[in-house]
């Protein structure tokens, strides 16, 4: 099983819209597919219509009483199963403190199910935390939303240089995300990190409405708007993924 | 709860269908549909718990099942035949190893009318799903089914699957393990479960050697009937490579069934095998060219791809052989062969007088065959030094394929463990042995196919530079292999193999 994770530093960047439409799109092309939904907030779960509630909550995730599939949950997608968000996720962190060897905690957990998905996707809240290097110590790449300005940019870059000196690092896959290729901005700082980061996926996803009606929805866009421009962006963006880690 | 399925030769779509209404469920679409179950010959997918199926509805899809909680499904244009036929990703990454050179064939092909009835949560979230299908046809032989209704669970839902389960019990249908398919299997009469080949049959140590020898040799009879229409098809390469096994077993059985069947007979038909095992060959050699082309060529690095032209050569003439094999597999000599063959081993037909151990208990047979197998390979590797020549390894192969082929069709006298452990040490000289044969003879096949090919289109200077660079390779893998034999066969010829076999020896005898 492939581990990967939507994460950044910052919020609102489009982690969640990613975790999801890549994941349909992963299922979609064969894959047996497990969304972690890690956020409290529990967008992900509400998007696959699933209740963000995990019996024993946090602490149960991480403990190593009773399997994580315990508690996992078939979408509607076939392929796709999600482990829900539960409120008490804020405090994972601390749960985590509580555990022996905390960074390899939750690669532990998701090696119980080793055979039984090609690919888990952590959706993860913003931050850098004791539950981030968790995240680090579980995931093969991290799936990094980058917002085409010059803010989001040096998040990136902060990112890497905290990774750059971490044994068994995670690789960076960075993607440009909400992007609006009317403004001038954007299309000038997607050439500049393109040049500085060659590892950058090519296919940008678009700042759009279709996207944003995931909530009324609740459904990834391909549901609703199969062929739009944005579910074609997440089908060829997962494309470019998959060719990295099943070359 | 896996897949279930149910089935009712009397019940009708609306009963069932108005019932799971009733209980909460919404009939989202009927359409017809063709799902086709696909496996190996040999069931390679079946026997590692998987299930492929190729779903003909509104949009055609691969559903992979098995190997963990979550089916596995993916959208193509046609049937994948080779692992290659598949979309690169996931799913053939599982099946690819699977299958390596064998064929997807269609197992059982089911066309019928579907009704999916979902039952939905208050969030509007699929909870479970009911297929009904009426109508129904199946093949290979077209037969009228019975109504089917498929219960799918959803992970974390069982409550709504279990609920449809005992909804379909109160309305008299009969539940089945797996899916559709798997219920209408012994429906139609299809086993799921594909062709074995195995060379073992069941025996008694104290039943007349005569007997036991037929069995193997019946068995091993259908072994190559049952791969003839697929070597005839060119399904895949492991039809005809299977056949040829079957061929080299069965002589190898009548060389030790000296003295048990009558020698006349015997040697007519060991004569008759050596020809069809001859005749096979060819094709068999270019297809072994094929598939490990890309193993062997993989030592020239980028220098690999001057070599295309050779391999266009390779496949026309592996389709001139197989158009002469084919002309064998149906010529009058090869049916009055098999006629023949099945008469006699059936006891219709004796040929000469019946022989001395016919009577005599199989077990003390096969005992005296294996020691006496031993012997010989034993002789024959101690006299073999630094000098010999290439030959008398290749002598020394055969012997340990005889001694091996009377291991595995007379396995049903002997203890799985014990024979297990012998073999594992005739494996390891055997692997020398073969790494040995097979680069001695493709050194001198590319030697003989450079001479051949020069100034044909294609055969340009370099062509013929990697090819002889690719013979360098193979000679040198060859002198590898021969420098390590002595200390195989040192490795073989131990206490520890002696007394192996005579545990064997023993258990066959007694068991």
């Amino acid at each position: 099983m492939k581990i990967l994770a939507t994460y950044s530093i910052k919020g609102g960047v489009g982690k969640t819209t990613s975790a999801v439409n890549l994941a349909r799109q992963a299922a979609l092309a064969g894959g047996r597919v497990l969304v972690w939904d890690l956020d409290p907030q529990g967008a992900a779960s509400f998007y696959f219509r699933i209740k963000p509630k995990v019996k024993g909550g946090s602490e149960r995730l991480v403990s190593t009483k009773g399997a994580l599939s315990d508690h996992i949950r078939a979408s509607d997608t076939p392929g796709l199963h999600v482990l829900p968000a539960d409120f008490s996720l804020r405090h994972l962190d601390l749960h985590l403190d509580g555990t022996k060897r905390p960074t390899e905690r939750l690669a532990a957990r998701l090696a119980g199910i080793d055979d039984h998905y090609d690919v888990a996707i952590l959706d993860c809240p913003p931050s850098i935390s004791l539950a981030s290097e968790s995240v680090f110590g579980a995931a093969d790449a991290l799936l990094v939303p980058v917002i085409p300005t010059t803010l989001s940019s040096r998040t990136l870059q902060q990112l890497s240089e905290f990774l750059d000196d971490r044994d068994g690092a995670p690789t960076l896959f960075p993607y440009f995300s909400m992007v609006d290729g009317r403004k001038r901005l954007h299309r000038e700082v997607m050439a500049t990190l393109r040049s500085e980061w060659p590892g950058m996926l090519l296919t940008p996803i678009p700042s759009s409405s279709i996207i944003e009606r995931m909530g009324p929805e609740r459904a990834a866009v391909g549901v609703y708007a199969p062929s739009s421009p944005a579910a074609l962006a997440f089908s060829r963006l997962w494309a470019e993924v998959a060719a990295r880690i099943w070359p | 709860m896996d897949i279930v399925s149910f089935t009712a030769a009397d019940a009708g779509p609306k009963k069932v269908l108005s019932a799971l209404t009733k209980a909460g469920f919404a009939i989202e679409g009927q359409r017809p549909v063709r799902r086709t179950r696909l496996d190996t010959f040999d069931a390679r997918l079946h026997h590692a718990g998987l299930r492929l199926e190729m779903r003909e509805g509104p949009h055609t899809e691969l559903i992979l099942r098995g190997g963990g909680p979550v089916p596995a499904q993916v959208p193509v244009e046609v049937a994948p035949r080779l692992a290659t036929d598949l979309p690169a990703g996931p799913l053939r990454a599982r099946v690819g190893p699977l299958l390596d050179v064998r064929a997807l064939m269609p197992v059982l092909v089911m066309g019928a009318r579907e009704a999916t009835a979902v039952r939905r949560n208050n969030a509007g979230k699929v909870v479970a799903a009911v297929r009904v299908y009426t109508e129904g046809t199946a093949g290979p032989a077209t037969s009228l089914l019975p109504l089917v209704a498929e219960v799918a669970p959803f992970e974390g839902f069982p409550a709504a699957a279990e609920e449809a389960v005992k909804l379909l019990r109160s309305l008299g249908l009969s539940r089945r393990e797996g899916d559709a398919i798997d219920a209408l299997a012994g429906h139609v009469g299809v086993d799921l479960g594909g062709f074995s080949g195995s060379p073992s049959v069941a025996m008694e140590p104290s039943e007349p050697a005569t007997i036991a020898f037929r069995r193997v040799l019946a068995n091993l009879a259908e072994t190559i009937d049952a791969n003839w229409q697929g070597t005839i098809d060119d399904t895949d390469s492991e039809f005809l490579h299977d056949l040829r096994v079957a061929v080299r077993r069965t002589r190898s059985v009548l060389s030790h069934a000296r003295g048990v069947l009558p020698s006349d007979g015997r040697e007519y038909f060991r004569a008759e095998f050596g020809w069809l095992g001859e005749v096979t060959t060819p094709q068999r050699d270019l297809d072994v060219y094929l598939i490990e082309w890309p193993s062997y060529v993989a030592p020239l690095g980028a220098a690999a791809t001057e070599l295309a032209p050779v391999v266009g050569h390779i496949l026309r003439r592996r389709m001139a052989a197989h158009v002469k094999l084919v002309r064998v597999l149906r010529s009058a000599r090869y049916r009055a062969v098999m006629t023949g063959w099945r008469a006699w081993i059936g006891g219709a037909v004796m040929l000469g007088a019946s022989a001395k151990r016919a009577e005599a208990p199989i077990g003390g047979v096969v005992a005296a065959r294996l020691a006496k197998a031993q012997e010989q390979l034993l002789g024959k590797g101690r006299a073999i030094d630094a000098e010999s020549p290439a030959e008398s390894l290749h002598e020394l192969r055969k012997d340990a394929k005889k001694l091996r082929y009377l291991l595995e069709c007379f396995g049903g006298l002997l203890p799985a463990g014990r024979r297990k452990t012998f073999v594992q040490r005739l494996k390891a000289l055997q692997d020398n042995l073969g790494e040995h044969q097979d680069t001695e003879v493709h050194t001198a096949q590319l030697r003989a196919l450079s001479e051949e090919l020069h100034g044909e289109p294609g055969m340009t200077a370099e062509v013929l530079v990697a090819m002889g660079r690719l013979t360098e390779v193979f000679d040198q893998r060859r002198k590898e292999a021969r420098g390590v034999f002595a200390e195989r066969f040192a490795a073989y010829d131990t206490d520890q193999t002696a007394q192996a076999l005579a545990k064997l020896l023993s258990s066959a005898a007694t068991s």
